[in-house]
């Protein structure tokens, strides 16, 4: 179990390295020119030798590039994570000030997620082929093929419609005003959340579809015990190892998504920031905030093996 | 292992001796699986409207009729018109060329890489395989969205750009998945009476494995069309796609957001709806394909 652990983490160190030369690669190596970049390909036409020169000096992007690398990230380390081209706030502020409401959407996103797709699956699972399980597959396969930034944008629109309500612009935390903080929040997280549980439901239906052909299950019923008791207690928790595996995958597609989604509802969170920073071709900001996402990503799905790891005898006990 | 390694590796293999016609093949395919033949129809149908856009779209996607600007959906433009008087049905369909031409040639190229990569991978091994495996797992590192958003906005806008972005996006799956076909065809017995009387690499790699790759390749690029498609429409929505004023679905909703702080119902429903039902098309179409070819791999890709 230790040396699971230790190993785990040791390649995650190193995925976390990869991943920021990889970073570093992507903003500043492939479009040979990072003022393309910034000033779009046109607006990079009208700037004289000079300017160019005077702007490559600026930004430290004149040095030979490990130098630049090495500097980015003693800067990360520092927790310096540079300013914005276009605004006075820090990006580090920017990062402490926003994140918080997209880390709460994901957390509820995942929530929601499980709370729908596991009933819906152990229904489709109980009973296939039924009326209900088509109804509940057909559905989930809709749900991977919608957009959920297009949702999202329905969902303003309709209650705008409706009931002439639209949610607060102005951001709040959980703590200073609960009120207009769930009001923000509740929308990204639904549509996120029901994302995921298509998939989920996918997945747990699939898995708990093996599952009950085992034997050990036939031993439960066979002894006499009650059915939902040997569903519950016997063969949901194996069921659900790899569909907690699948919601660590799944954080992909919430901390992306989130982007997309917090523009249509214009949630002022950290996705919408990322979406700003694409718009305005911010490559800094960009680069910082590709990375944070990354290493989250990473870090999300190390704590998902561990405590895969912890919750699996099979590994728990070698 | 080997007996594992064995009966995957038999799910992939096609006898000569059971290849039959196209139109025999498509026959069997809407009796054994009507629905699957009915959503190909569909993506069939979607196909053949964006290819011939110039006959289908009512208007041409960029005149503006400024006596209807902004009009909710009548006779005259069902689908109403946007806020400089552009038919959005016309839109719709020309964005339709836009989405697939990207999707394809972004799941085409990716896959196509990958799965040469992972041929490389699974039939030398060593130390290039562990090298290439790493990279593999960095690229996975990142969220499918964030890392195309990055690629497209660092080489900037354009299709050729937005399809290199995403394809690089595809390229861990056909590297994964073609690389573990491959290690399990290895072992099999035709493949190392090849290597006995012989056969060079390339002969060993491109005529005896490669053809055994076909069906998980077809699997795998027709799986992910569905989200090409939906990647290109973020991406477009992002502001990091192709850029306006070529109609895409991804850019016609991100310009009903930027025109005010209520955009009409008309100009948020009908791009969506076209994403949402070429996808379902294209994923339906997929699972069908899947099933089809090859029944152990469902749910695996």
């Amino acid at each position: 179990m230790y040396s699971y652990i230790a190993r785990r983490l040791v390649f995650g160190a190193l995925t976390v390295i990869g991943v920021s030369i990889m970073v570093f690669v992507i903003m500043r190596i492939l479009p040979g020119d990072p003022l393309v970049a910034i000033f779009g390909p046109e607006g990079y036409t009208k700037l004289t030798d000079a300017q160019r020169d005077n702007y490559m000096r600026e930004l430290g992007l004149s040095d030979p590039l490990w130098v630049q690398y090495l500097s980015w990230v003693h800067d990360i380390v520092r927790g310096e994570f540079g300013h914005s081209f276009f605004r006075s706030e820090s990006v580090a502020e920017m990062i402490l000030r926003r994140g918080p409401l997209t880390a709460e959407i994901a957390l509820f996103s995942v929530i929601l997620s499980w709370i729908v797709g596991i009933p819906v699956a152990i229904v489709s699972a109980l009973k296939p082929n039924t009326a209900a399980d088509s109804v509940v597959r057909f559905l989930s396969i809709l749900f991977l093929a919608v957009p959920g930034f297009w949702v999202g944008m329905l969902i303003v629109l309709a209650l705008l419609f409706w009931f002439g309500y639209r949610a607060p612009m102005a951001g709040a935390s959980l703590f200073s005003d609960p009120l207009i903080n769930l009001q923000l929040v509740i929308g990204p997280a639904i549509v996120l959340g029901l994302g995921q549980a298509a998939y989920i439901a996918r997945m747990g239906r699939s898995s708990l579809l093996e599952v009950i052909r085992e034997d050990y299950v036939r031993t439960a019923r066979a002894k006499g015990l009650n059915s939902r008791w040997v569903i519950a207690m016997h063969a949901l928790p194996n069921a659900l190892l790899p569909v907690i595996t699948l919601s660590g995958v799944l954080m992909g597609l919430v901390l992306a998504g989130s982007i997309p989604v917090e523009r249509a509802f214009g949630t002022p969170g950290l996705g919408y920031s990322m979406f700003t920073a694409v718009y305005e071709r911010d490559v800094f900001v960009m680069q910082n905030l590709v990375f944070l996402y990354s290493v989250v990503f990473v870090l999300l799905n190390i704590l998902i093996d561990l405590s895969i790891a912890f919750l699996d005898p099979r590994i728990r006990l070698r | 292992m080997t007996a594992t390694t064995e009966t995957r590796a038999q799910a992939v293999l096609i006898p000569p001796g059971q290849r039959r016609g196209f139109w025999a093949g498509l026959r069997t395919i809407v009796r054994r699986a009507p629905l699957s033949a009915f959503w190909g129809v569909v993506a069939a149908l979607i196909i053949a409207m964006a290819a011939a856009a110039p006959a289908t779209a009512p208007y041409p996607p960029l005149k503006s009729d400024f006596r209807a600007m902004t009009k909710p959906p009548s006779e005259k433009h069902w689908m109403g018109t946007d806020q400089i008087g552009r038919d959005t049905l016309s839109r719709v369909i020309y964005g339709s060329q836009t989405s697939l031409t990207v999707a394809l040639g972004a799941v085409l190229f990716g896959t196509t890489v990958g799965a040469l990569w992972g041929l490389a991978c699974g039939y030398f091994g060593g130390r290039f395989d562990m090298a290439s495996q790493r990279v593999i797992e960095f690229l996975q590192s990142f969220p499918d969205l964030i890392l195309a958003m990055a690629i497209a906005m660092a080489l900037g806008g354009g299709v050729v750009t937005v399809i290199v972005a995403i394809a690089i996006t595809r390229i861990p799956f056909g590297g994964r998945v073609i690389r573990s076909v491959v290690l399990s065809l290895k072992e099999l017995q035709y493949v190392e009476a090849a290597r006995g009387i012989g056969a060079g690499h390339a002969r060993m790699m491109f005529r005896h494995i490669l053809p055994q790759c076909v069906a998980p390749y077809l699997i795998l690029a027709t799986t992910h069309l569905g989200v090409a498609i939906v990647i290109e429409a973020s991406l477009g929505f992002l502001g990091v796609g192709i850029p306006p004023p070529t109609p895409t679905w991804g850019n016609m909703l991100s310009d009903a957001l930027n025109a005010g702080l209520v955009p009409p119902w008309w100009l948020v429903l009908f791009p969506g709806a076209a994403i949402t039902l070429t996808v379902l098309a294209f994923n339906l179409l997929g699972d069908g394909i899947r099933d089809l070819l090859d029944p152990r791999l469902r749910g695996s890709v």
